[in-house]
């Protein structure tokens, strides 16, 4: 058993970090305020192969097999410590857990079409579930897709969705949404399809949200937009299982942004007290400070590890076989995803009480910190409740499962 | 053009720590690494084998965590590495490892050019190019900022303080190089993994030894063989002025020619 990173892990973190604070960090309240990730600090990201990290070199990528989700967690949590606001964690995760299940059920021809532009940085893949009657019950989704000459016809509606003007406008991209091609069969009349965002029939909605400006939310409605069945990823009315099979990537890597951008805000508010004097002392002197800031070290810590772990088993599972099912994995994902947000945006709050007012201010990125974090408090990549009933239906077993 | 390029380990140097009241700095548990010098030397040596082929090998000395710092100097570009980690190297002075590498070059024999930075980026004494080039009695270049191979000669141009010098150097040849020469550039995934596939070589005190020749004494090296005596390494004593003006046009006056000769404020 190994608890430590390898040296190449080591090496790449550390190129990872040198890279984000030079170009990143400086640039991210230029990037708030314009709403919108540079091309130059995603094609940076691409040089270093961050993009290419679940993509088989085959397709352009920079896979390092079978440890492709430990070399995510690292590129992420890097990523989320330079940029708070968590735009371009964000942006590169929904890249790298839906481009990661492009590369693994998407047919030939989509992966040639698209996955050498996402590991260059310059194509975008989102995830598309979530319409305005709700996202958390996902076998209850109303989009439909009906085949007819090779195409899947949809028709319907999504809504909180990232990246929708980045794949309208900034740049090539398109979304991988879930539809119902059978009416009949419940959740196991699901097709799994990547959209591009260029083909006639759709209509952008862009919502207004609080934080996290970098990367656009909103939606889209579908009117007898035609997918080429090339498009479909793995098989028709499969998709409700490809789709948990994604989050489960997806949430590991977001578990990863919430995690480093913690680990920066509790670095900022541990060097802010060693400084700041009140009373003739560093207020690091008084326990209702340091100890606040030792339970928030020592809650990251056990996540961060706990986080490896996941992130390992999620590569032992593609590499070793019975090494444990898809739904075993969705239990300790859902531990990350469940308390990842939770814990960061705790610290994100005691390090702005800790550096007060000016915590309050634009010139400080704490606030970009928590308004980032809450996105994935509230709901994003499955709800905080949501994890939980996961937990319970695994631990407790079907008995605990509300929706039978 | 078979290059040896040798680096030091160094501990990250904005990383120590100065007791407050002794002014010592906290040397222990420190993160490893190269300096500038050294990577800008290596990423030179690389592009030097692109436009001329041949082999890079790297050549370092430092701590057993060197077996995973010498996979940046991989991953940047080096063909192969050989390690000096053995306890009978620790504590050299820049004598000591000029021998210690002049042995290692000699051993490994089939070079054209020494690369090396113009100092380490801890001590910077720029004592160990020309002595590693006086042992092996090789023409040598310092200050490079741009190397350029002209038939079988080396042109290098050095940075003077007051000029650009330029210099034809036979070679076999050693140049050192200062940071000017090269912006090392940030070696991504790929590399990084393939740094992990290279022959990494760790050489102990016995195989350093060449045949025909002397083997290495330990007495030549290590701490024993030091002749450099450290008497203080405190940190300078940060003073703060407190001066205080009464009347505020003369403070402002003041203020603003401190700023000027700081440089803070253009004049």
């Amino acid at each position: 058993m190994e608890f430590r990173l390898s040296a190449e892990q080591k090496l790449f973190k550390q190129m990872v970090r040198e890279y984000c604070e030079a170009n990143i960090e400086p640039r991210v309240k230029e990037i708030t305020g314009e709403g919108r990730i540079p091309d130059e600090i995603l094609h940076g990201l691409a040089d270093l192969g961050i993009f290419g990290i679940m993509i088989p070199e085959e397709y352009g990528g920079s896979a390092p097999v079978g440890e492709e989700m430990s070399y995510a967690n690292i590129a992420i949590h890097e990523i989320a410590r330079a940029d708070m606001s968590m735009s371009i964690p964000v942006y590169v995760l929904l890249c790298l857990g839906w481009g990661f299940l492009i590369s693994k059920y998407g047919t030939d021809e989509l992966k040639d079409e698209v996955l050498a532009k996402v590991a260059a940085g310059d194509y975008f893949v989102g995830i598309n579930t979530t319409e305005p009657g709700g996202g958390s019950d996902v076998a209850n989704i109303k989009t439909t897709g009906e085949y007819k000459d090779g195409n899947f016809i949809i028709n319907g509606e999504k809504t909180y969705i990232s990246g929708v003007t980045e794949v309208m406008e900034h740049r090539e991209g398109g979304h991988i949404t879930l539809v119902r091609t059978d009416p009949d069969a419940g959740h196991k009349g699901f097709t799994f399809l990547h959209i591009p965002g260029d083909l006639p029939g759709i209509t952008p909605v862009i919502l207004e949200d609080i934080g996290r400006h970098g990367l656009s939310t909103g939606g889209f409605v579908y009117k007898d937009v035609k997918v080429p069945e090339k498009y479909v990823l793995g098989e028709v009315d499969r998709g409700f299982y490809l789709n948990m099979e994604g989050f489960s990537m997806a949430r590991i890597l977001v578990s990863s942004a919430c995690v480093g951008m913690a680990e920066k805000a509790l670095e900022i508010s541990r060097d802010y007290v060693k400084e700041r004097e009140l009373f003739g002392r560093p207020i690091a002197k008084f326990e209702g400070i340091s100890f606040e800031i030792a339970e928030d070290h020592a809650k990251l810590e056990q996540l961060k590890l706990y986080l490896q772990y996941a992130a390992w088993a999620a590569d032992k599972i593609y590499t070793e076989e019975d090494f444990m099912s898809h739904r075993e994995l969705s239990r300790i994902v859902s531990i990350c995803k469940m308390e990842a947000p939770m814990i960061a945006e705790e610290i994100a709050r005691h390090a702005m009480m800790q550096l007060g007012a000016f915590s309050y201010t634009k010139e400080c990125k704490l606030g970009e910190a928590l308004k980032g974090v809450m996105s994935y408090v509230v709901g994003a990549e499955g709800g905080h409740n949501i994890q939980k009933l996961i937990i319970a239906r695994e631990f407790i077993g079907d008995v605990a499962v509300p929706y039978r | 053009m078979n290059i040896i390029v040798c680096m030091k380990q160094v501990v990250d140097l904005e990383q120590i720590r100065i007791k407050t009241q002794t002014r010592e700095p906290v040397m222990e548990g420190l993160p490893v690494m190269f300096g500038d010098f050294d990577k800008c030397a290596l990423e030179e040596a690389v592009r030097l084998k692109e436009e001329h082929g041949g082999k890079v090998t790297a050549v370092a000395a430092g701590s057993a965590k060197l077996k995973d710092t010498i996979k940046e100097a991989l991953a940047i570009g080096a063909d192969e590495a050989i390690i000096l980690t053995d306890e009978a190297y620790q504590g050299s002075d820049t004598m000591g490892s000029a021998r210690l590498l002049a042995q290692v070059i000699q051993k490994i024999g089939d070079y054209d050019l020494i690369l090396m930075g113009d100092g380490s980026a801890d001590d910077y004494s720029g004592e160990v190019p020309p002595r590693v080039a006086e042992i092996l009695d090789l023409p040598q270049a310092g200050f490079a900022r741009e190397i350029k191979v002209v038939d079988d000669a080396l042109h290098v141009t050095r940075d003077l303080e007051a000029a650009h010098e330029t210099i034809a150097l036979e070679l076999p040849a050693l140049v050192s190089v200062s940071t000017e020469i090269n912006t090392p550039p940030l070696p991504a995934l790929t590399d990084i993994l393939k740094a992990g596939r290279k022959p990494l070589h760790t050489w102990a005190p016995d195989e350093v030894g060449v045949p025909d020749k002397a083997g290495l004494d330990p007495a030549q090296i290590g701490t024993n063989a030091s002749v450099v005596e450290v008497l203080s390494n405190l940190a300078p004593v940060q003073d703060r002025k407190e001066i205080i003006f009464e009347d505020v046009e003369e403070g402002l006056a003041e203020i603003t020619k401190a700023l000027e000769s700081e440089g803070v404020l253009e004049q």
